[in-house]
């Protein structure tokens, strides 16, 4: 569903339903932007916060807009992405960290329903390994750097990976866990096909906005 | 921890919807020793108001007259019998016995399996009413770090569920306090591709003679296997797929769980 020749913004959102309103407000209309449903989110409003948040940036776009539902599935692949499709998502995740038996399951039903699957390597030290396993290869790779990770040991974005990851498989890379346009602009540079942002939209949202404004300029 | 040591609990995971979950709890057995888990995909599908949702369905199958009995309790032996000549609604008198401390008699504990990831204060800060919730053990060990002292600040019991790792020891290792529970899980996708995979028994000891811990595990359905999982030492046992395949049977198999565990039913009010 995504142009591998294009780039993406993926914007995390994990507020209350009002804050998000105010945020897919502010943002600019356009395909290149992704509106994620954050994990926090899921888990407090449900499946219906999911298609709030598709009304929303639909209407915003005049479109069906594209929306990630950041299930971070663990078990049970085939009931959670029944109901992530309902909700109208066009893509949902899975861990990495997931039985190998549950990712298969997963991108399966994934392709059944017409929706992308995105594998989150969060905490996966060689994401090779887990790839090599799988029956089917994901639509999307996730190279992920989580919030307590950043907060408390400052870990690095794994760049190095991408190349690696492209060179063999025909997938598309997210990179999440950068927040300046720096970071944002450094993920595009090493070939990734989305970049993630999340804490800046939930801080500043005026400032952040600027910031999918500058990305749409100046980043094709 | 709310949780006793030396008890043995029965957790029953809902999974499907509200509807199910219903029927599900008013067959249960009232006892303080079962658990009630709001599983993953009924926290997806609805969201956290979920756990405000099954409390009030466990406090729906206590019968009226079960509630006044207990409401009359609260005053004095002088008083009693006028009581029971007045009527009170049923909602005063919950709220008369929740105000007098007696909640507990309603309050199920209730375990929000969030599978925490990322995120944990945040996630932990709305997980209201729950008695307990959970992590993954996969979690980068700063996410668990943050997961079980949010735990501890607010007064819930954390639980980590140890899915898909090979060593729970390495994990707990490396931990800066250690949880409440440690749960030793065999995915539902894992068992039903894979059906010769075990659930690691000689674990529990393991892990037992190192950190002083709960032991729960999940994975197992027949009632063989619950008294296996405590004769092994475990203090927790999760039961999910009789009681989601069929509805009609659970009182019939949480009557015969209940037996087993040979919990005193003292705890009906």
């Amino acid at each position: 569903m995504l142009n591998k020749r294009l780039s993406y913004l993926q914007i995390a959102l994990n507020g209350t339903l009002s804050e998000v309103k105010g945020v897919i407000g502010l943002l600019p209309a356009s395909d290149r932007i992704l509106i994620e449903a954050g994990t926090s989110f899921i888990k407090t409003y449900g499946i219906e916060g999911i298609s709030f948040i598709d009304r929303l940036w639909s209407y915003k776009l005049g479109k069906k807009g594209y929306i990630v539902a950041d299930l971070k599935c663990m078990d049970r692949g085939f009931t959670e992405v029944m109901a992530a499709k309902d909700s109208g998502a066009q893509a949902a995740t899975c861990l990495g960290l997931a039985p190998i038996q549950t990712v298969n399951l997963f991108i399966e039903k994934c392709k059944e329903l017409n929706i992308d699957s995105m594998i989150d390597m969060m905490n996966v030290e060689f994401p090779f390994g887990i790839l090599e396993k799988l029956k089917q290869i994901p639509n999307i790779v996730v190279l992920h750097r989580g919030v307590e990770q950043l907060e408390v040991s400052n870990k690095e974005i794994p760049y190095l990976q991408i190349h690696k990851i492209l060179e063999t498989y025909d997938v598309l890379i997210s990179v999440a866990g950068g927040e300046t346009f720096k970071e944002v602009g450094g993920a595009i540079f090493n070939d990734a096909n989305i970049a993630v942002v999340w804490k800046a939209f939930s801080e500043n949202p005026s400032q952040t906005a600027k910031l999918a404004k500058t990305f749409l300029r100046e980043i094709r | 921890m709310i949780l006793e040591r030396r008890k043995k609990y029965l957790q029953i995971a809902l999974n499907s919807n509200l509807i199910e979950a219903e029927r599900i709890i008013q067959n249960l057995p009232f006892s303080n020793q079962i658990i009630i888990e709001a599983g993953t995909p009924l926290i997806k599908t609805y969201g956290f108001r979920v756990i405000s949702e099954i409390k009030k369905i466990a406090l729906r199958r206590i019968s009226d007259e079960d509630i006044r009995k207990e409401y009359i309790k609260t005053f004095p032996s002088s008083m009693q019998f006028l009581m029971a000549k007045n009527f009170t609604s049923r909602q005063i008198m919950v709220d008369c016995l929740i105000n007098k401390g007696k909640f507990s008699l309603f309050e199920p504990y209730v375990v929000a399996d969030i599978k925490c990831n990322d995120l944990a204060r945040k996630e932990i800060a709305v997980v209201s009413g729950a008695q307990a919730a959970t992590c993954l053990g996969v979690a980068p060990i700063e996410t668990i770090d943050s997961f079980v002292e949010g735990c501890r600040y607010f007064h819930i019991d954390s639980m980590i569920d140890m899915m898909n790792v090979e060593n729970p020891l390495l994990v707990l290792k490396k931990l800066k306090q250690i949880p409440d529970v440690v749960m030793l899980h065999r995915g539902v996708d894992e068992t039903e591709i894979n059906k010769e995979k075990q659930i690691p028994y000689y674990q529990i000891r393991q892990i037992k003679g190192n950190y002083d811990v709960l032991i729960s595990v999940a994975g197992g359905d027949t009632i063989e296997e619950v008294e296996r999982a405590f004769f092994n030492d475990a203090d927790i046992v999760v039961v999910w797929k009789s009681f989601y395949k069929n509805t009609e049977d659970t009182a019939k198999i949480a009557q015969e769980f209940y037996k087993k565990l040979k919990v005193s039913p003292a705890n009906k009010i």
